[in-house]
């Protein structure tokens, strides 16, 4: 078990002691649990008797089995020294969705630590390439580490989800709603908690005003909705005549594709139109 | 806290705990001479100090001793085609003080020896194309203007 749990804001001192202990001892266990499993898979190891007190000095064919974390610290904010001056990183992919839901939640909190280090790498790798003038090379694995981090938020959150609506048949997700603003435009307002309630909350209400009210406001709300109704009927005009066009120029045109393509044309009615009368030697 | 949204903390309640911080830092060369045991950060706009250190201390494993942080004013640059001047963003900037006896100096990240060889490599693959050319005109010596797809 190696559980990074970050705390917010109001440390408490011995909360926070008690549990750095607790993460200290948890990753002794996970050393010493990677010392047997390592023992157990390596496949180059010969087994010869050796006793407990010579077992500090690397005797088998294999890598030396390393029991202490690597501690890099400052340095997990740099590449790899090898990579440093380099044009061309080879890099994978992405971590997919279906990769990650087959998971474990322990995986992928694991996981998440490793991409936020990865970003945080990157970031730095950027930020020093462009104060010293120089190329970064492959920019591309930022927007890797990003999807990958967005995958698994993704699997993260429809875990949680699925969890939320079997135990309380809600989705838990954070509530919102749509509601107009003063000038009568929708709009998704994410709602959250408070620590007052609403009619004492000034800052609040001044803040957000929902609804709308008043001539000017209805007015305008007349002419923008003129306006969207335009773009909609110059739209609807545009393809029926590109339709009208098509059957006019080409004798052999798939009626069937034409209407997969433009679903709102009425070709039945198009046909007995003017211009879609043909304009080509009839056969 | 991350940039998600948390439920609000109350006086009393069970601390909130982030599983999955979205924060990112980024160690940055120092713009003025520091002390060996200073270490220069940016980070997410929302990070408090405490924030600094659980994220430093919990995820790095790195000792430390004191974060100070400032707010750096982005710069207002003019456009030079069309003159209009535009703000960069703001910064936060954080300085993180190890403790004494640990020291850090920002390494060297774009070695001048490696920057030879690259340049050389480059070169090698300009005289790569030359030969190859060559080899392309002296191929087809015999029948001037034929395409280059006709024979293998």
């Amino acid at each position: 078990m190696f559980v990074i749990v970050f705390s917010r804001g109001t440390a408490n001192g011995a909360k926070m002691a008690s549990l750095a202990k607790v993460v200290n001892i948890s990753r002794a266990i996970n050393n010493v649990s990677q010392l047997f499993t390592n023992l157990t898979i390596s496949p180059s190891i010969k087994c010869t008797s050796v006793l407990v007190s010579q077992l500090r000095v690397p005797r088998y064919g294999c890598a030396y089995v390393h029991t202490t974390p690597r501690r890099r610290a400052l340095m997990e904010f740099f590449d790899d020294a090898k990579n440093w001056g380099e044009f061309d990183i080879k890099v994978g992919r992405a971590w997919r969705k279906d990769e990650l839901r087959i998971k474990s939640n322990e995986d992928l909190h694991k996981l998440w630590f490793v991409l936020l280090k990865e970003r945080n790498m990157l970031l730095t790798m950027e930020h020093a390439a462009k104060k010293d003038l120089e190329i970064f090379p492959n920019p591309e694995r930022k927007y890797k580490v990003e999807e990958s981090m967005s995958n698994l938020e993704t699997v993260v959150r429809e875990r949680n989800k699925a969890y939320h609506l079997l135990e309380t048949g809600e989705d838990g997700e954070r509530p919102g709603k749509l509601v107009h603003n003063q000038l009568g435009m929708m709009y998704y307002y994410r709602m959250c908690e408070h620590t007052i309630p609403k009619f004492m909350n000034n800052k609040w209400r001044q803040k957000y005003k929902f609804g709308y009210s008043g001539n000017a406001v209805h007015k305008f709300r007349k002419l923008y909705r003129e306006k969207l109704w335009n773009e909609k009927r110059k739209a609807r005009n545009r393809d029926r005549n590109h339709v009208m066009h098509l059957m006019k120029r080409f004798p052999n045109l798939d009626l069937e594709a034409v209407k997969e393509q433009y679903p709102d044309v009425d070709i039945e009615n198009l046909k007995s139109q003017k211009k879609a009368r043909g304009h080509f030697v009839p056969q | 806290m991350s940039t998600r949204w948390y439920p609000i903390y109350q006086k009393g309640n069970p601390q909130l705990r982030i599983f999955l911080p979205n924060f990112w830092m980024k160690l940055v060369a120092p713009d003025f001479r520091q002390p060996e045991s200073v270490v220069q950060f940016h980070c997410s706009m929302e990070m408090t100090k405490t924030d600094i250190q659980n994220y430093l201390t919990k995820i790095y494993n790195i000792d430390i001793v004191k974060v100070r942080t400032r707010i750096a004013l982005g710069r207002f640059v003019k456009e030079p085609q069309r003159q209009y001047i535009m703000k960069l963003d703001d910064v936060k900037v954080a300085y993180v003080t190890l403790p004494k006896d640990q020291k850090f100096t920002f390494p060297d990240l774009f070695p001048k020896d490696k920057k030879n060889t690259t340049i050389k490599d480059g070169e090698k693959s300009l005289e790569d194309m030359k030969n190859s050319f060559k080899n392309y005109l002296d191929r087809n010596k015999e029948r001037p203007g034929m395409p280059n797809w006709y024979t293998i």
